[in-house]
Formats: C-alpha cells, structure tokens, sequence
C-alpha cells in the first residue's frame, strides 16, 4: 500500500471531478485541522482506497501480499493509467455530486439490472447539464442507486422521444450481487 | 629501453651541437646565439642520459592530458542537428535527480492538484454550456426560419388557390350569367334541369 504519484493523483481527481463539484475538496481536507483523523487515498496493486490515515498507518504493518482491502475502494487504474471508479465509490461521491437524475419506481429495476436510463424512467434531473457530463441516479426517495454518463444535455433530453436513452449506466448498487467475485479481489 | 633511447636520443643533441656549430659560423646574428652556444658546449659530457628521460615524461604527461581535456565538447558546441543525437529529444533527463516515483501525500500538495484538475473541468464544463447555447440558438433561428418559409409558402398556396377559386366564381357566375341571359332568351326549361342535376350529385 503506497501513497499515490502526483499523476496518478491527477487522473484520480480528474475522473472524481466528472461526478462532483467544487465541494470534492472536503474528501482529503481534514475535518477542523485533525491531521490524524484525515482522509488519504492509497494504492495497492492497481486498486485505490479511499481512508482514515489513521487506518493506512495500521496498514503498514502488513506485508503487501497479505493486504487485501482497507477503507473503501474507490476504483482502479488499468494498464493505459485510465481509472475506473467502482461502485463502491458511489458513497464517496453522492454526497458532493455535481449533477443529479431521479428515477421512477419502474425504472429502478431496470437500471440495477445493468440497464441505461430511459426517459420514460426519468422523473427528474438537474438543470442545465451538459451532454457527456457524469450524473448520479438517485431513487425518488433519494437514494443514490449509481452514476453514469448523460447522453443529451437537458434541453434536448426534454424533445427526446420516451424510449430514448437519458443516461448511459457506469455503475448501479446491482454490482453488488453481480460483480461479487471481481469486486473486491484481484 | 633507456639505453636504447639514449642511443636514438644521441644524434639528436649531436643534431643541437651542430645546430650550435652554425651559429658560430654566422658571429653577427646577436648575442643570444653566443649564449646557446657556451650552454651546450658546457654541458655536453655529464647531461646527456637525465635530459632524454625528462623528455620522455614530459611529452607524456602534461601534453596527453591539455590534448583530453580540449577534445572533450559540450553537444551544444558540437551543434549537432537534434534528431541526429542518440537520445531523442523530451527523454533526456536531468543527471543528479533522484530515480523512482515522486509521491504526494500532504495535504497542501493534494489540494493544489485538486485545486488544478477543478478549474480545468469548470473550465470544460463552461465551454460545453456554451456550446449547447450557441448550437440550441443555431437550431432554434433555423426552426423559425423553417417555420416562416412553410408559413410563406401556405399563404402563397392559399392565395393561388383563392385565385383560382375566384376566377372560377367569376366564370361561373359569368356564365350563369350569360346563361341566364341566353336562357331568358331563348327558353326556360334548361336552367332548373341543371339545377335539378347538381343538388343529385351532391346528395
């Protein structure tokens, strides 16, 4: 487990920036200027994790191979240094997101199921959003079911015929159950 | 070997002597001639081993190694083309920094990067914004054009067909009109025969 590369860095934080806005500064600031209690971000293997430094200095007093997961994964980076975020950063994220979709109670199912978001499935979703821009899919009763990619800007998903796709799936909660073997091992 | 030298060396500072000879023979070129000539001949018994091995050194030593420092050149005096190096060029690094990674875990370092990549994608997201605008206004005067020309074409189609149907009324009438006329004339059995015929095509 290792800090990250100040490129690695770069990318990581490029691709969080996708999903949130300015308040991303409050996921490594420390919480009133404890520095024990500051959240870090680490590399074992390919994979990223998102904890305490607290937790991370523990970490150090095991061998590497041994280490299997601490904190949350928030993603990892591929071989072209690309980096995919995880369902498992959806908490992480949610919180400070940039842009929102609501979804019905019909379309839920859908979506978990690995499914893009149709219009007639959305409810409702922020104003003036750009085309190509990361979302988070909430549920009515707002909870944060994944994030994906809008495929319209607002104005035009609003002239979009009802079978037509809104957002473009990146990840759902149903990767939970599906991706269950891969998620968390290497 | 040093004797061997010796030998070799022998016919040389025979060589000096008799360059020493000539000047005795020219007496009016000056007085450092003279002085060349007492030197040599004073020493000529006792010097001739230790001045040869002197030689020796000193050709080696300081001459070798002036001549390497002088050949060793900078690439930039070389002027060389850049792609005729053997490093391209962007790989070269610099010689006495540190190999490895460089990481950044304070938190000042994080925040500046953090700080960074935010503008950039703000700066994204603007233009795209803008984009959007632009391209919705595009399509939005090309809506309305669109819409004026069909507007313009459906009255230019009503007007024509009024027109029409106008001349039609006209001839119509006019020739109930002359119909009549005739009819009045002639006889008035015809018109309510036709008139008869036009009420059972329409109902």
């Amino acid at each position: 487990m290792r800090e990250l590369t100040e490129e690695e860095a770069k990318v990581l934080f490029s691709k969080l920036a996708n999903y949130t806005g300015r308040s991303l500064n409050n996921l490594i600031a420390p919480p009133e200027g404890d520095q024990t209690e500051r959240h870090v971000f680490r590399l074992q293997g390919s994979r990223v994790f998102y904890l305490p430094l607290r937790l991370a200095n523990y970490a150090t007093s095991i061998p590497r191979a041994n280490l299997l997961s601490a904190g949350t994964i928030i993603g990892k980076f591929t071989k072209t240094m690309k980096f995919r975020l995880h369902i498992t950063a959806l908490s992480v994220i949610a919180p400070h997101s940039r842009y929102k979709v609501w979804i019905k109670a019909n379309g839920e199912m859908p979506f978990l199921y690995g499914g893009n978001v149709l219009k007639a499935h959305a409810a409702r979703w922020s104003e003036d959003c750009p085309e190509h821009s990361g979302v988070i899919v909430y549920s009515m009763n707002d909870e944060p079911l994944g994030f994906g990619v809008t495929a319209r800007s607002t104005a035009e998903a609003k002239k979009l015929e009802p079978t037509g796709i809104v957002v473009f799936r990146q990840a759902d909660a149903g990767e939970y159950l599906r991706e269950e073997d891969s998620l968390f091992t290497a | 070997m040093a004797p061997t030298k010796g030998s070799s060396k022998g016919p040389s500072s025979g060589g000096a002597s008799k360059g020493a000879k000539s000047p005795k023979g020219s007496k009016p070129a000056g007085m450092s001639s003279s002085s060349r000539v007492s030197k040599p001949s004073g020493k000529k018994g006792a010097k001739r081993p230790p001045p040869q091995e002197v030689k020796s050194k000193a050709r080696t030593a300081p001459e070798m190694l002036a001549k390497k420092k002088k050949r060793v050149y900078t690439e930039a005096e070389l002027d060389l083309p850049k792609l005729n190096q053997i490093t391209p060029v962007g790989v070269v690094k610099p010689k006495g920094k540190k190999k490895g990674k460089v990481f950044v875990d304070d938190q000042e370092g994080m925040m500046t990067i953090l700080a960074m990549v935010n503008a950039e994608k703000e700066g994204q997201i603007e233009s795209k914004m803008m984009k959007a605008r632009q391209l919705e206004e595009i399509r939005e005067a090309k809506r309305a054009e669109a819409e004026a020309r069909m507007n313009e074409k459906k009255s230019k189609l009503d007007a024509v067909k009024d027109s029409i149907r106008n001349k039609k009324k006209n001839k119509g009438g006019k020739d109930k009109a002359s119909e009549s006329s005739s009819a009045s004339r002639s006889t008035s059995d015809s018109k309510p025969v036709k008139s008869k015929r036009k009420s059972v095509s329409f109902a």
